[in-house]
């Protein structure tokens, strides 16, 4: 591509300069000549003018590529020389003061695992207590639906708190909760 | 490169400003026909001078690349034309 810019600049010049130079004007097909080789010449300067300005615009594109690996190229280097200096720095630190070091990882630790707990304790605690609500209701509905229907008060304590008819505490809890809920809808 | 580009682009203004020398050289009709070009070219350029600001934003380059383009285009005129008359 470059030959050929090269070829057609002298080309044009050449054709430009020589039949001038050479030919008399006063001859008609040396005229003639003239015209046809300036006609000529500004064909081949405009091509070459064009050929040098895509080659001029393509080194450009080059220039801003190179120029933009450069960049990467020194901001890894500037960030990998950044993160080796951080870290250097905390190894020194490690170094210098384990036992701070130690102290304050244990801190960090505990603070952490008293949080995690108090977390859990709450997400636990939540559920729980609105499962023991669902249940009384769902037992106090139920109780109510058999007592209805004429079931008698062992028979419903047997079927919704699954306690048999005895002296046992369950029974008597059973039985106090089934009084209570009576009463209540009374 | 961008020497070469300016550079050829040049040297067509100059043989441009030949062959238009050459044209007026055909005939006297030619050569009245290239006067009034010549001289409607170098009013245009006078005014492109005075005007430098206005005709800079309206072609949309600076001040400078025109001032530029009219001192080369003087200069390939001025050359083209010289070439002809001394061969």
């Amino acid at each position: 591509m470059q030959l050929k810019m090269f070829v057609l600049s002298g080309a044009a010049v050449a054709l430009w300069l020589v039949p001038l130079t050479a030919l008399d004007k006063r001859v008609g097909w040396h005229k003639s000549i003239q015209g046809l080789s300036l006609g000529a010449a500004i064909a081949c300067a405009v091509s070459a003018g064009n050929i040098a300005r895509q080659l001029a615009d393509e080194a450009e594109i080059e220039a801003i590529k190179s120029r933009a690996i450069n960049a990467d190229v020194v901001d890894e280097i500037a960030v990998s020389a950044y993160v080796s200096q951080q870290q250097r720095q905390q190894e020194a630190e490690a170094i210098l003061n384990p036992v701070e070091h130690l102290e304050r990882a244990l801190a960090l630790h505990d603070a952490e695992v008293e949080r995690s707990e108090l977390i859990t304790q709450n997400q636990l605690a939540e559920p729980e207590a609105e499962r023991s609500e669902n249940g009384e209701l769902e037992r106090a509905e139920r109780a109510l639906q058999l007592k209805a229907k004429g079931w008698g008060k062992a028979k419903i304590i047997l079927e919704v708190w699954g306690v048999s008819k005895g002296g046992s505490p369950k029974y008597k809890a059973a039985e106090a909760e089934y009084k209570r809920l009576v009463e209540e809808s009374a | 490169m961008r020497a070469m580009y300016l550079g050829n682009y040049f040297v067509a203004g100059c043989i441009a400003s030949s062959f238009l020398g050459w044209v007026a050289s055909l005939h006297p009709m030619a050569f009245r026909a290239i006067a009034f070009l010549a001289a409607a070219t170098f009013i245009i350029w006078g005014l492109c001078w005075l005007l430098d600001f206005s005709v800079s934003g309206w072609l949309k380059i600076s001040v400078n690349t025109l001032q530029a383009l009219l001192l080369a285009g003087l200069a390939a005129s001025a050359i083209g034309a010289g070439v002809f008359l001394c061969s």
